[in-house]
């Protein structure tokens, strides 16, 4: 779906002008030039001095002229497959998808609620929970695995949603060994080094250390994935006030400094990869010291940076649908029911963290089916208004008459599918319906279905030399470990 | 110009006049020890404002930046080994393979407007670096945070490291941060977990306490 482009006119919010995009965006060229940024990568630092940024051990002085230079050779758009060889998601303005979250630590388990560590199979079952989602494009996976050896976890998670979601993933690595061997996995999956080139349905997951650091090991899987010309993303979360400035103006130069080096150093490695912008400036409590997932500057912040990329001509990812809450309750649905929205209709490509509670802390496949609802009923707003000589209904209008009525009509027969959103989860019985149904919560209906799905959603597999092949590819890591 | 008047300055956060108004009352005579025992109270009524969410996290950090100044220009006055001077010296640092410093910075300011001395050695630090720079300052306390759950089994390897080299009951291990638990100390052998930077001061000095029995 297109944002504020199709039909005559679809919704959108643009919370920046072009005037302001610009204003953030030489303000962080004058912190490139002024203040400089640290980089703790020697390849990065050859290739930055080679280019004729001013390098002083670790710090670089970057000139403008390189960050102009690195974003005409940018892609500005970019195709995302799925593991099926098809075209799944296209990384250009306005187009949005929805995904869940990577690495919390606890989730809450299915139906008790109870907060335990995340195994394996949490992640096996996120992904086909993800797997059969409608509006769930993208999976991201939903846990750090606890029950097996802490240094090839992101490994058996990318191993976990590969062998069960035919859908593009997302994916975190401790670095380029880990990127190595990721894309080595889905080489085997897409059958060949060149048929994963032609169409990568996998992104890497890179970001600084804001206040403008980059480490090493995110600065490796910028090159790494540069060379490799597979997709990767570099996205900043400046804590307001902690590791940025408490204003939003100064927060978004920080983070579009960074983002900027991020892509100077990836496109000098490799003109033309594709690289994907974005990032968030969450609010850190002052109160709790919480860094807050469900904050309106870690939306707002996002919005912004997505109108930001839009005026770099650059994909980007962002977040919503998490919440700081703890429960799956009504401050869960409220935080990821108005940030869908607002991200939906901010336009950034990749829309991450949809079932995160507990401020990134737990996942829950329940909150992930609200999510999923939300972004349905998001996407049906985002239709806009279509006005064309069939919705504007002249004929059956003038059938039916004052006092007249629609029910029976062809016309209505026709639409009323794609004319109305009709939601999986939401209640729209009568009370004395919906107390003979069982009298269900959404909490009740949402886990129902999460174990309806798991029990009868058929798992995306692959053939299984393959899965032999990438499964012996994690037990060699875990051995070399 | 009165102690009481010099408090209400630090719980402002004005660094100026809490200087100016310290300066006025060491010149007229008021022993340091009393200025720096009252100071102590206000810094932990603050911290307990803290903990009850009735003030926040900068407005902390401008009181303890002004006691700072205090105590620092009153340095020469107070003589070594003078009781009072500081509730324990203390390492600390995240772990290796994690970078996660805010959480980390917030402790190292409340243990210091607390009377700790504390030396911050920094992100990514190797478990070998907490013990050396432990035996180096002569200090009580290592405190570790982490903020990943592949990064928690490197405070584990400190406490390791202490017991392979006979260390282990001179130091107490403090560990923190999001995802470590009671639990996880409890199974690790760490003498105490903090769930947040307020609690941190107290629990830390009555840790001490229990040594010092
Ligand atoms: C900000 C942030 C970052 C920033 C850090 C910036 C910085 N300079 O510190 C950046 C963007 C760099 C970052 C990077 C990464 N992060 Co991060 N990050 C966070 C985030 C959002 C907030 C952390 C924070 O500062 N909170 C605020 C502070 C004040 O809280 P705190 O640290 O918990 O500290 C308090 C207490 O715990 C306690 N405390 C802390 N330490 C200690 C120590 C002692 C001795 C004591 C007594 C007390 C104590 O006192 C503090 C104040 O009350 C968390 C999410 C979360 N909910 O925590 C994820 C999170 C910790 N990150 C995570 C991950 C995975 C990463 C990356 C690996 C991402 C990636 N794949 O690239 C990298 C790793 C980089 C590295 N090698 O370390 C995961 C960890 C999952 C896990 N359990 O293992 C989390 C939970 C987010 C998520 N769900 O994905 N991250």
């Amino acid at each position: 779906m297109r944002v504020n482009t199709r039909f005559q006119n679809t919704p959108g919010i643009n919370l920046l002008t072009d005037d302001q995009c610009e204003e953030i965006y030489l303000a962080a060229l004058e912190v490139l030039e002024r203040v400089g940024v640290m980089v703790y990568n020697e390849e990065a630092l050859t290739l930055l001095k080679e280019a004729g940024a001013r390098v002083k051990r670790n710090h670089v002085i970057l000139p403008s002229y390189l960050v102009k230079k690195a974003l005409s050779t940018a892609p500005s758009r970019i195709a995302i497959g799925n593991r099926n060889g098809e075209r799944a998601m296209f990384l250009e303005k306005g187009r949005v998808y929805f995904g869940s979250g990577s690495d919390t630590q606890y989730t809450m388990d299915i139906g008790t609620g109870e907060r335990r560590l995340v195994v394996k199979q949490d992640v096996v079952n996120a992904a086909r929970v993800i797997d059969a989602l409608k509006n769930i494009d993208f999976a991201m996976s939903l846990g750090i695995i606890s029950d097996v050896p802490p240094r090839s976890a992101y490994i058996h998670q990318f191993e976990a949603l590969l062998l069960n979601t035919a859908k593009p993933i997302v994916y975190t690595a401790g670095g380029r060994e880990d990127v190595e061997t990721i894309l080595a996995m889905a080489e085997v999956a897409a059958g060949s080094k060149e048929k994963l080139e032609d169409n990568p349905f996998l992104i890497c997951y890179a970001e600084p250390t804001s206040p403008l650091v980059h480490p090493r090991e995110a600065v490796e899987k910028l090159l790494f994935c540069s060379q490799r010309r597979m997709p990767v993303m570099y996205v900043p979360a400046l804590m307001l006030g902690a590791t940025g400035p408490v204003t939003m103006a100064g927060a978004l130069v920080v983070t579009n400094a960074e983002t900027l080096t991020g892509l100077v150093i990836h496109q000098l490695k490799n003109p033309g990869a594709p690289f994907i912008a974005g990032g968030a400036a969450p609010a850190l409590d002052m109160g709790t010291s919480l860094c807050s997932y469900g904050s309106p500057e870690e939306h707002l912040s996002c919005a912004f940076n997505a109108a930001m990329a839009r005026f770099y001509n650059l994909p980007s990812f962002s977040t919503a649908g998490c919440s700081d809450s703890h429960l799956f309750d009504q401050q869960a649905g409220m935080e990821a029911g108005y940030s869908i929205l607002m991200q939906a209709l901010a336009g950034g490509n990749l829309i991450h963290d949809l079932g995160y509670l507990g401020a990134g802390m737990t996942s829950s496949l329940e909150m992930l089916l609200l999510g999923d609802e939300m972004a349905g009923i998001a996407r049906h707003i985002l239709k806009g208004l279509e006005i064309s000589k069939e919705t504007l209904a002249m004929e059956v209008i003038e059938k039916a008459g004052p006092g007249g009525t629609f029910l029976g009509e062809n016309h209505t027969l026709k639409y009323f599918k794609s004319a109305v959103y009709y939601p999986g989860l939401l209640n729209r019985f009568d009370y004395v319906r919906w107390k003979k149904e069982g009298a269900e919560s959404f909490y009740d209906r949402a886990t129902r279905k999460v174990r309806e799905i798991l029990k009868s959603h058929p798992p995306s597999e692959l053939p299984s030399k393959a899965a032999q092949e990438i499964e012996a590819i994690t037990a060699k890591i875990d051995n070399t470990r | 110009m009165s102690i009481e008047e010099l408090c209400k300055a630090v719980e402002r956060g004005d660094q100026e006049e809490s200087k100016q108004i310290a300066r006025q009352l060491i010149d007229g005579g008021v022993n340091p020890l009393n200025i720096i025992s009252s100071l102590t109270e206000v810094m932990e009524s603050i911290g307990d404002k803290f903990s009850r969410l009735e003030i926040f996290l900068p407005e902390m950090m401008m009181s303890g930046d002004a006691m700072a100044g205090v105590v620092q220009m009153m340095a020469p006055q107070i003589k070594a080994g003078e009781a009072g001077s500081t509730k324990g010296k203390v390492i600390l640092g995240t772990v290796k393979g994690d970078l996660h410093e805010i959480g980390k910075n917030i402790v190292k300011l409340l243990l210091e407007s607390n009377f700790f001395e504390v030396k911050d050695i920094g992100v990514d630090s190797d478990p070998v670096k907490f013990v050396k720079e432990a035996e180096a300052m002569g200090a009580d306390i290592i405190g570790a945070s982490s903020l990943m759950t592949t990064t928690m089994p490197h405070q584990k390897e400190i406490i390791d490291i202490l017991k392979d080299q006979g260390l282990r009951d001179k130091y107490k291990v403090v560990i923190g941060g999001a995802p470590t638990s009671q639990e996880w100390a409890d199974e690790i052998g760490a003498d105490l977990y903090c769930p947040d930077a307020g609690s941190a001061p107290k629990l830390m000095a009555e840790l001490l306490k229990i040594k010092v029995r």
